[in-house]
Protein backbone atom coordinates (compact mmCIF):
# COMPACT_ATOMS: atom_id res chain seq x y z
CA UNK A 1 0.00 0.00 0.00
CA UNK A 2 1.24 3.49 -0.86
CA UNK A 3 2.57 5.54 2.06
CA UNK A 4 0.70 8.39 3.73
CA UNK A 5 2.07 11.54 5.29
CA UNK A 6 0.29 13.44 8.04
CA UNK A 7 0.83 16.12 10.70
CA UNK A 8 2.06 14.75 13.99
CA UNK A 9 1.74 16.72 17.19
CA UNK A 10 2.64 15.85 20.78
CA UNK A 11 -0.02 13.62 22.26
CA UNK A 12 -3.04 12.63 20.25
CA UNK A 13 -3.53 11.22 16.79
CA UNK A 14 -1.86 12.72 13.71
CA UNK A 15 -3.93 14.85 11.36
CA UNK A 16 -4.26 14.82 7.57
CA UNK A 17 -5.01 18.55 7.48
CA UNK A 18 -3.54 21.34 9.59
CA UNK A 19 -6.38 23.81 10.00
CA UNK A 20 -6.42 26.98 12.05
CA UNK A 21 -10.08 27.27 13.00
CA UNK A 22 -11.99 30.39 13.94
CA UNK A 23 -14.83 28.97 16.03
CA UNK A 24 -17.98 30.82 17.02
CA UNK A 25 -19.28 29.99 20.49
CA UNK A 26 -22.53 31.83 19.96
CA UNK A 27 -24.66 32.96 17.03
CA UNK A 28 -23.91 36.61 17.87
CA UNK A 29 -20.23 35.92 17.18
CA UNK A 30 -20.71 34.53 13.68
CA UNK A 31 -20.20 37.88 11.96
CA UNK A 32 -16.82 38.44 13.63
CA UNK A 33 -15.81 34.85 12.79
CA UNK A 34 -16.66 35.33 9.10
CA UNK A 35 -14.67 38.56 8.81
CA UNK A 36 -11.64 37.23 10.70
CA UNK A 37 -11.52 34.16 8.45
CA UNK A 38 -11.85 36.32 5.34
CA UNK A 39 -9.03 38.55 6.60
CA UNK A 40 -6.52 35.92 7.68
CA UNK A 41 -5.42 33.54 4.94
CA UNK A 42 -5.22 29.90 5.99
CA UNK A 43 -8.03 29.98 8.54
CA UNK A 44 -11.39 28.16 8.50
CA UNK A 45 -14.58 29.77 9.86
CA UNK A 46 -16.98 27.63 11.92
CA UNK A 47 -20.33 29.31 12.51
CA UNK A 48 -23.70 28.03 13.75
CA UNK A 49 -26.92 29.45 15.21
CA UNK A 50 -26.50 28.04 18.76
CA UNK A 51 -24.66 28.66 22.02
CA UNK A 52 -27.25 30.07 24.38
CA UNK A 53 -29.80 28.37 26.64
CA UNK A 54 -29.41 24.83 25.29
CA UNK A 55 -30.41 22.13 27.79
CA UNK A 56 -29.99 18.40 28.34
CA UNK A 57 -29.03 16.24 25.37
CA UNK A 58 -28.72 19.31 23.13
CA UNK A 59 -26.31 21.08 25.48
CA UNK A 60 -24.23 17.87 25.72
CA UNK A 61 -24.10 17.43 21.95
CA UNK A 62 -23.10 21.06 21.37
CA UNK A 63 -20.37 20.99 24.03
CA UNK A 64 -19.04 17.64 22.84
CA UNK A 65 -18.91 18.87 19.26
CA UNK A 66 -17.07 22.07 20.18
CA UNK A 67 -14.56 20.09 22.24
CA UNK A 68 -14.25 17.54 19.44
CA UNK A 69 -13.41 20.28 16.93
CA UNK A 70 -10.78 21.86 19.17
CA UNK A 71 -9.13 18.52 20.02
CA UNK A 72 -9.38 17.27 16.44
CA UNK A 73 -6.16 15.86 14.89
CA UNK A 74 -6.78 17.94 11.73
CA UNK A 75 -6.81 21.16 13.79
CA UNK A 76 -3.47 22.87 14.39
CA UNK A 77 -4.80 25.65 16.62
CA UNK A 78 -7.93 27.68 17.18
CA UNK A 79 -9.35 31.07 17.95
CA UNK A 80 -12.59 31.00 19.93
CA UNK A 81 -14.88 33.95 19.37
CA UNK A 82 -17.08 34.06 22.46
CA UNK A 83 -19.88 36.38 23.45
CA UNK A 84 -19.54 36.98 27.18
CA UNK A 85 -16.62 36.20 29.48
CA UNK A 86 -18.01 33.55 31.88
CA UNK A 87 -19.06 30.86 29.38
CA UNK A 88 -16.10 31.58 27.09
CA UNK A 89 -13.65 31.21 30.01
CA UNK A 90 -15.34 27.96 31.00
CA UNK A 91 -14.97 26.47 27.49
CA UNK A 92 -11.38 27.69 27.26
CA UNK A 93 -10.39 26.22 30.64
CA UNK A 94 -11.96 22.89 29.78
CA UNK A 95 -10.26 22.43 26.39
CA UNK A 96 -6.92 23.76 27.61
CA UNK A 97 -7.03 21.04 30.24
CA UNK A 98 -7.39 18.44 27.49
CA UNK A 99 -4.89 19.61 24.88
CA UNK A 100 -1.59 21.40 24.68
CA UNK A 101 -2.38 23.03 21.33
CA UNK A 102 -2.78 26.80 21.12
CA UNK A 103 -6.38 27.88 21.77
CA UNK A 104 -6.85 31.67 21.84
CA UNK A 105 -10.02 33.67 22.44
CA UNK A 106 -11.67 37.05 21.95
CA UNK A 107 -14.98 38.41 23.26
CA UNK A 108 -17.68 40.29 21.40
CA UNK A 109 -19.30 41.73 24.54
CA UNK A 110 -16.09 43.57 25.46
CA UNK A 111 -15.90 46.28 22.82
CA UNK A 112 -18.23 44.96 20.13
CA UNK A 113 -17.92 43.07 16.87
CA UNK A 114 -15.37 45.46 15.28
CA UNK A 115 -13.06 45.22 18.27
CA UNK A 116 -13.37 41.40 18.31
CA UNK A 117 -12.53 41.32 14.59
CA UNK A 118 -9.38 43.42 15.08
CA UNK A 119 -8.14 41.53 18.14
CA UNK A 120 -9.14 38.19 16.64
CA UNK A 121 -7.39 38.78 13.31
CA UNK A 122 -4.21 39.80 15.15
CA UNK A 123 -4.23 36.55 17.13
CA UNK A 124 -5.28 34.33 14.21
CA UNK A 125 -2.56 35.59 11.86
CA UNK A 126 0.26 34.31 14.10
CA UNK A 127 -1.49 30.94 14.43
CA UNK A 128 -1.77 30.72 10.62
CA UNK A 129 1.91 31.60 10.14
CA UNK A 130 2.93 28.98 12.71
CA UNK A 131 0.68 26.34 11.12
CA UNK A 132 2.18 27.01 7.70
CA UNK A 133 5.56 25.70 8.91
CA UNK A 134 4.25 22.27 9.91
CA UNK A 135 5.88 19.33 8.13
CA UNK A 136 4.29 16.03 7.16
CA UNK A 137 5.69 12.73 8.39
CA UNK A 138 4.64 9.10 7.76
CA UNK A 139 1.34 7.89 9.18
CA UNK A 140 -0.50 4.59 8.93
CA UNK A 141 -4.09 3.40 8.86
CA UNK A 142 -3.84 2.58 12.56
CA UNK A 143 -3.48 6.34 13.18
CA UNK A 144 -6.71 7.11 11.40
CA UNK A 145 -10.42 7.17 12.19
CA UNK A 146 -12.83 7.18 9.26
CA UNK A 147 -16.41 8.36 9.43
CA UNK A 148 -18.69 6.43 7.08
CA UNK A 149 -21.90 7.95 5.80
CA UNK A 150 -24.35 7.57 2.96
CA UNK A 151 -26.53 10.40 1.73
CA UNK A 152 -28.68 11.15 -1.27
CA UNK A 153 -29.06 7.39 -1.51
CA UNK A 154 -30.71 5.68 -4.43
CA UNK A 155 -31.01 2.05 -5.41
CA UNK A 156 -27.43 1.99 -6.76
CA UNK A 157 -26.06 2.99 -3.32
CA UNK A 158 -27.52 -0.09 -1.66
CA UNK A 159 -26.08 -2.55 -4.17
CA UNK A 160 -22.76 -1.01 -5.22
CA UNK A 161 -21.23 2.17 -3.70
CA UNK A 162 -22.16 1.33 -0.08
CA UNK A 163 -20.86 -2.21 -0.54
CA UNK A 164 -17.62 -0.93 -2.12
CA UNK A 165 -17.12 1.47 0.82
CA UNK A 166 -17.76 -1.54 3.07
CA UNK A 167 -14.88 -3.32 1.35
CA UNK A 168 -12.66 -0.23 1.91
CA UNK A 169 -13.69 -0.21 5.59
CA UNK A 170 -12.73 -3.89 5.88
CA UNK A 171 -9.29 -3.07 4.39
CA UNK A 172 -8.84 -0.14 6.81
CA UNK A 173 -9.87 -2.16 9.86
CA UNK A 174 -7.70 -5.06 8.71
CA UNK A 175 -4.77 -2.60 8.78
CA UNK A 176 -5.51 -1.61 12.40
CA UNK A 177 -7.64 1.44 11.65
CA UNK A 178 -10.97 2.63 13.01
CA UNK A 179 -14.30 3.38 11.35
CA UNK A 180 -17.54 4.84 12.67
CA UNK A 181 -20.87 4.54 10.91
CA UNK A 182 -24.00 6.22 12.10
CA UNK A 183 -27.62 7.24 11.37
CA UNK A 184 -29.84 5.31 13.75
CA UNK A 185 -32.96 5.77 11.60
CA UNK A 186 -31.06 4.16 8.74
CA UNK A 187 -30.28 0.92 10.49
CA UNK A 188 -33.98 0.57 11.37
CA UNK A 189 -35.08 -2.67 9.75
CA UNK A 190 -31.52 -4.02 9.65
CA UNK A 191 -30.64 -3.76 13.35
CA UNK A 192 -31.04 -7.51 13.87
CA UNK A 193 -28.17 -8.12 11.41
CA UNK A 194 -25.91 -5.56 13.16
CA UNK A 195 -26.79 -6.90 16.62
CA UNK A 196 -25.50 -10.32 15.52
CA UNK A 197 -22.18 -8.65 14.68
CA UNK A 198 -21.72 -6.95 18.07
CA UNK A 199 -18.68 -8.04 20.11
CA UNK A 200 -20.88 -8.76 23.12
CA UNK A 201 -24.49 -9.20 24.16
CA UNK A 202 -24.26 -5.82 25.94
CA UNK A 203 -23.28 -4.07 22.71
CA UNK A 204 -25.99 -5.96 20.79
CA UNK A 205 -28.58 -4.69 23.29
CA UNK A 206 -27.21 -1.13 22.93
CA UNK A 207 -27.73 -1.32 19.15
CA UNK A 208 -31.30 -2.59 19.53
CA UNK A 209 -32.07 -0.01 22.26
CA UNK A 210 -30.81 2.88 20.10
CA UNK A 211 -33.16 1.84 17.28
CA UNK A 212 -36.09 1.28 19.64
CA UNK A 213 -35.62 4.73 21.15
CA UNK A 214 -35.47 6.28 17.68
CA UNK A 215 -38.61 4.49 16.51
CA UNK A 216 -40.46 5.44 19.73
CA UNK A 217 -39.39 9.06 19.24
CA UNK A 218 -40.93 9.07 15.75
CA UNK A 219 -44.15 7.54 17.07
CA UNK A 220 -44.29 9.91 20.07
CA UNK A 221 -43.94 12.84 17.68
CA UNK A 222 -46.92 11.48 15.76
CA UNK A 223 -44.71 10.91 12.74
CA UNK A 224 -45.20 8.18 10.20
CA UNK A 225 -41.60 7.54 9.28
CA UNK A 226 -42.59 6.86 5.72
CA UNK A 227 -42.58 10.36 4.27
CA UNK A 228 -39.72 11.50 6.54
CA UNK A 229 -37.31 8.72 5.68
CA UNK A 230 -36.82 7.57 2.95
CA UNK A 231 -36.77 11.20 1.78
CA UNK A 232 -38.36 12.17 -1.57
CA UNK A 233 -35.11 11.92 -3.56
CA UNK A 234 -34.55 8.39 -2.17
CA UNK A 235 -38.05 7.41 -3.31
CA UNK A 236 -37.48 8.91 -6.75
CA UNK A 237 -34.24 6.90 -6.91
CA UNK A 238 -36.15 3.65 -6.33
CA UNK A 239 -35.95 3.12 -2.54
CA UNK A 240 -39.38 2.11 -1.24
CA UNK A 241 -39.18 1.64 2.55
CA UNK A 242 -36.89 2.43 5.46
CA UNK A 243 -36.14 -1.31 5.76
CA UNK A 244 -34.86 -1.38 2.19
CA UNK A 245 -32.83 1.79 2.71
CA UNK A 246 -31.33 0.41 5.94
CA UNK A 247 -30.44 -3.01 4.49
CA UNK A 248 -28.53 -1.19 1.75
CA UNK A 249 -27.09 1.41 4.15
CA UNK A 250 -25.45 -1.08 6.52
CA UNK A 251 -23.33 -2.48 3.69
CA UNK A 252 -21.11 0.62 3.99
CA UNK A 253 -19.94 -0.62 7.40
CA UNK A 254 -18.28 -3.70 5.94
CA UNK A 255 -18.16 -6.98 7.84
CA UNK A 256 -16.05 -6.30 10.98
CA UNK A 257 -17.41 -6.92 14.49
CA UNK A 258 -19.04 -3.87 16.11
CA UNK A 259 -17.02 -2.79 19.14
CA UNK A 260 -19.48 -0.39 20.77
CA UNK A 261 -22.23 2.18 20.35
CA UNK A 262 -21.00 5.78 20.68
CA UNK A 263 -23.00 8.90 21.53
CA UNK A 264 -23.09 11.84 19.09
CA UNK A 265 -19.53 13.17 18.73
CA UNK A 266 -18.12 10.61 21.17
CA UNK A 267 -14.57 9.41 20.49
CA UNK A 268 -13.81 5.67 20.12
CA UNK A 269 -11.19 4.47 22.59
CA UNK A 270 -9.58 1.64 20.60
CA UNK A 271 -9.38 0.54 16.95
CA UNK A 272 -12.17 -1.28 15.09
CA UNK A 273 -15.69 -0.61 13.87
CA UNK A 274 -18.17 1.49 15.87
CA UNK A 275 -21.78 2.61 15.52
CA UNK A 276 -22.62 6.21 16.51
CA UNK A 277 -26.20 6.77 17.68
CA UNK A 278 -27.28 9.90 15.82
CA UNK A 279 -29.88 11.48 13.58
CA UNK A 280 -29.32 11.02 9.87
CA UNK A 281 -29.13 14.38 8.04
CA UNK A 282 -25.80 14.70 6.20
CA UNK A 283 -24.46 17.93 7.74
CA UNK A 284 -25.26 16.84 11.29
CA UNK A 285 -23.79 13.37 10.82
CA UNK A 286 -20.54 14.53 9.20
CA UNK A 287 -20.17 17.12 11.98
CA UNK A 288 -20.69 14.39 14.62
CA UNK A 289 -18.28 11.97 12.93
CA UNK A 290 -15.66 14.71 12.72
CA UNK A 291 -16.23 15.65 16.37
CA UNK A 292 -15.65 11.99 17.27
CA UNK A 293 -12.15 12.41 15.81
CA UNK A 294 -12.66 11.11 12.26
CA UNK A 295 -9.87 12.58 10.12
CA UNK A 296 -11.84 11.76 6.94
CA UNK A 297 -15.43 10.91 6.07
CA UNK A 298 -16.22 8.33 3.37
CA UNK A 299 -19.53 9.32 1.82
CA UNK A 300 -21.53 7.09 -0.48
CA UNK A 301 -24.09 8.83 -2.65
CA UNK A 302 -26.59 7.84 -5.30
CA UNK A 303 -28.51 10.93 -6.39
CA UNK A 304 -25.70 13.10 -4.94
CA UNK A 305 -25.29 15.35 -1.92
CA UNK A 306 -22.90 18.33 -1.97
CA UNK A 307 -22.14 18.25 1.78
CA UNK A 308 -18.63 18.88 3.10
CA UNK A 309 -17.06 19.49 6.50
CA UNK A 310 -14.70 22.29 7.60
CA UNK A 311 -12.35 19.96 9.51
CA UNK A 312 -12.51 16.50 7.94
CA UNK A 313 -12.34 16.00 4.16
CA UNK A 314 -15.47 14.27 2.87
CA UNK A 315 -14.74 11.79 0.06
CA UNK A 316 -17.76 11.26 -2.21
CA UNK A 317 -18.22 7.87 -3.83
CA UNK A 318 -20.96 6.98 -6.30
CA UNK A 319 -21.92 4.02 -8.45
CA UNK A 320 -24.56 5.87 -10.47
CA UNK A 321 -23.15 6.91 -13.88
CA UNK A 322 -26.12 9.25 -14.45
CA UNK A 323 -25.25 11.12 -11.28
CA UNK A 324 -21.66 11.42 -12.50
CA UNK A 325 -22.81 13.19 -15.67
CA UNK A 326 -25.28 15.39 -13.77
CA UNK A 327 -23.28 16.27 -10.62
CA UNK A 328 -19.61 15.67 -11.49
CA UNK A 329 -18.36 18.63 -9.41
CA UNK A 330 -19.57 17.00 -6.18
CA UNK A 331 -18.00 13.56 -6.66
CA UNK A 332 -14.53 12.14 -6.02
CA UNK A 333 -14.61 8.41 -6.81
CA UNK A 334 -16.77 6.53 -9.29
CA UNK A 335 -17.35 2.80 -8.91
CA UNK A 336 -20.15 2.49 -11.49
CA UNK A 337 -18.25 -0.33 -13.21
CA UNK A 338 -19.61 -2.59 -10.46
CA UNK A 339 -23.02 -2.21 -12.13
CA UNK A 340 -22.13 -1.47 -15.75
CA UNK A 341 -19.06 -3.61 -16.28
CA UNK A 342 -17.06 -6.26 -14.49
CA UNK A 343 -15.60 -4.45 -11.46
CA UNK A 344 -15.92 -6.58 -8.31
CA UNK A 345 -16.93 -5.02 -4.98
CA UNK A 346 -13.41 -5.71 -3.71
CA UNK A 347 -11.90 -3.87 -6.69
CA UNK A 348 -14.29 -0.99 -5.96
CA UNK A 349 -13.06 -0.98 -2.35
CA UNK A 350 -9.43 -0.95 -3.49
CA UNK A 351 -10.12 2.01 -5.81
CA UNK A 352 -11.61 3.89 -2.83
CA UNK A 353 -8.58 3.05 -0.65
CA UNK A 354 -6.28 4.49 -3.34
CA UNK A 355 -8.34 7.71 -3.32
CA UNK A 356 -8.24 7.79 0.50
CA UNK A 357 -4.43 7.62 0.48
CA UNK A 358 -4.21 10.53 -1.99
CA UNK A 359 -6.62 12.68 0.05
CA UNK A 360 -4.75 11.82 3.25
CA UNK A 361 -1.60 13.03 1.48
CA UNK A 362 -3.21 16.39 0.78
CA UNK A 363 -5.20 16.03 -2.44
CA UNK A 364 -8.29 18.23 -2.08
CA UNK A 365 -11.75 16.68 -2.29
CA UNK A 366 -14.43 18.31 -4.45
CA UNK A 367 -16.29 19.44 -1.31
CA UNK A 368 -13.09 21.04 0.07
CA UNK A 369 -12.25 22.91 -3.12
CA UNK A 370 -15.84 24.17 -3.50
CA UNK A 371 -15.81 25.42 0.10
CA UNK A 372 -18.56 23.12 1.33
CA UNK A 373 -17.91 23.65 5.05
CA UNK A 374 -21.22 22.61 6.55
CA UNK A 375 -20.97 22.68 10.33
CA UNK A 376 -24.12 21.60 12.18
CA UNK A 377 -23.25 20.87 15.80
CA UNK A 378 -26.73 20.38 17.18
CA UNK A 379 -28.75 17.70 15.42
CA UNK A 380 -32.42 17.65 16.33
CA UNK A 381 -34.16 15.53 13.65
CA UNK A 382 -34.48 11.83 12.96
CA UNK B 1 -26.97 -17.58 -2.47
CA UNK B 2 -25.43 -14.20 -2.17
CA UNK B 3 -23.84 -11.97 -4.73
CA UNK B 4 -24.91 -10.60 -8.04
CA UNK B 5 -26.60 -12.80 -10.56
CA UNK B 6 -27.44 -11.59 -14.01
CA UNK B 7 -26.63 -9.33 -16.87
CA UNK B 8 -26.29 -5.59 -16.56
CA UNK B 9 -29.92 -4.93 -17.52
CA UNK B 10 -31.19 -5.94 -14.13
CA UNK B 11 -29.90 -7.09 -10.78
CA UNK B 12 -31.32 -9.99 -8.80
CA UNK B 13 -29.37 -9.96 -5.54
CA UNK B 14 -30.48 -13.20 -3.87
CA UNK B 15 -32.34 -16.32 -4.88
CA UNK B 16 -34.84 -15.63 -2.05
CA UNK B 17 -35.69 -12.18 -3.44
CA UNK B 18 -39.10 -11.81 -5.08
CA UNK B 19 -38.07 -8.49 -6.67
CA UNK B 20 -35.22 -7.47 -8.96
CA UNK B 21 -33.79 -4.04 -9.75
CA UNK B 22 -33.80 -2.42 -13.20
CA UNK B 23 -30.42 -1.25 -14.49
CA UNK B 24 -32.07 0.32 -17.52
CA UNK B 25 -35.25 2.31 -18.20
CA UNK B 26 -37.76 -0.31 -19.28
CA UNK B 27 -41.04 0.35 -21.08
CA UNK B 28 -44.17 -1.60 -20.18
CA UNK B 29 -44.26 -4.84 -22.15
CA UNK B 30 -40.51 -5.42 -22.04
CA UNK B 31 -39.84 -9.15 -21.95
CA UNK B 32 -36.94 -10.14 -19.69
CA UNK B 33 -35.33 -13.49 -19.13
CA UNK B 34 -34.03 -13.75 -15.60
CA UNK B 35 -32.10 -16.89 -14.71
CA UNK B 36 -34.28 -18.95 -17.01
CA UNK B 37 -37.58 -17.36 -15.93
CA UNK B 38 -39.36 -15.02 -18.30
CA UNK B 39 -40.93 -11.89 -16.88
CA UNK B 40 -42.98 -9.45 -18.94
CA UNK B 41 -43.14 -6.01 -17.37
CA UNK B 42 -46.67 -4.75 -16.82
CA UNK B 43 -45.47 -1.20 -16.08
CA UNK B 44 -42.63 1.05 -17.17
CA UNK B 45 -39.78 0.56 -14.68
CA UNK B 46 -37.11 3.23 -14.30
CA UNK B 47 -33.41 2.65 -13.67
CA UNK B 48 -32.88 1.70 -10.03
CA UNK B 49 -36.52 0.80 -9.42
CA UNK B 50 -37.84 -2.66 -8.59
CA UNK B 51 -40.15 -5.09 -10.35
CA UNK B 52 -41.75 -8.31 -9.11
CA UNK B 53 -40.44 -11.64 -10.36
CA UNK B 54 -43.49 -13.55 -9.11
CA UNK B 55 -46.98 -12.64 -7.92
CA UNK B 56 -46.93 -11.21 -4.36
CA UNK B 57 -50.39 -11.37 -2.74
CA UNK B 58 -51.55 -8.51 -0.49
CA UNK B 59 -49.98 -8.79 2.98
CA UNK B 60 -47.09 -11.00 1.83
CA UNK B 61 -43.44 -10.01 2.38
CA UNK B 62 -41.52 -8.16 -0.30
CA UNK B 63 -38.03 -9.65 -0.18
CA UNK B 64 -34.74 -7.99 -1.21
CA UNK B 65 -31.24 -8.68 0.23
CA UNK B 66 -32.98 -11.94 1.31
CA UNK B 67 -34.70 -9.81 3.99
CA UNK B 68 -38.19 -8.33 4.33
CA UNK B 69 -38.30 -4.74 3.08
CA UNK B 70 -42.06 -4.36 3.63
CA UNK B 71 -45.35 -6.02 2.71
CA UNK B 72 -47.52 -5.82 -0.39
CA UNK B 73 -50.28 -3.28 0.30
CA UNK B 74 -52.32 -4.82 -2.51
CA UNK B 75 -51.99 -7.85 -4.78
CA UNK B 76 -48.92 -7.46 -6.96
CA UNK B 77 -48.73 -9.46 -10.20
CA UNK B 78 -45.44 -10.72 -11.64
CA UNK B 79 -43.75 -7.99 -13.71
CA UNK B 80 -45.28 -5.01 -11.88
CA UNK B 81 -43.35 -1.94 -10.77
CA UNK B 82 -42.88 -2.51 -7.01
CA UNK B 83 -42.65 0.73 -5.06
CA UNK B 84 -44.43 3.02 -2.58
CA UNK B 85 -47.80 2.58 -4.36
CA UNK B 86 -47.98 -1.15 -3.60
CA UNK B 87 -45.55 -1.72 -0.69
CA UNK B 88 -45.94 -0.70 2.93
CA UNK B 89 -43.13 -0.43 5.49
CA UNK B 90 -43.58 -2.42 8.69
CA UNK B 91 -41.62 -0.01 10.85
CA UNK B 92 -42.30 3.24 12.79
CA UNK B 93 -45.79 3.32 11.37
CA UNK B 94 -48.62 5.24 12.98
CA UNK B 95 -51.45 2.93 13.96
Amino acid sequence: MASMLGYRSEGGQPGIRNHVVILSLNSFCNRAVEIIAQTVKGTVPLTHPFGRNEIGIYKDRLERTIEGVLLHPNVHSALLVGYEPASTRETLAKVRGLTGKKIESVLVLEGGTLSAIKQGAEKAMWLAIEASEAKRSPIEFKDLIFGVKCGGSDATSGVASNAAIGEAVDIIIGAGGTAIFSETTEILGAEHILARRAVSETVAQKILAAVKQNEDMALAAGVDLLGVNPVPDNVRGGITTIEEKSLGAILKAGKAPIQDVLGYGERPMKPGLYFMDSPSAASEVTTGLSAAGAQMVLFSTGTCNPVGNPISPVLKVTSNPRTVSRMREHLDVEVSDILTSDMSLREGGEKIVEAIIRVANGKLTTAEVLGHNEFAPLPVGL
Amino acid sequence: MSGTIGTKQWLWLHKEDNVAMALSDFAAGAALSIEGNSVTLKDAVEYGHKFSLVAIPKGEDVIKYSETIGVASRDIAAGEHVHVHNVQSLRAKRQ
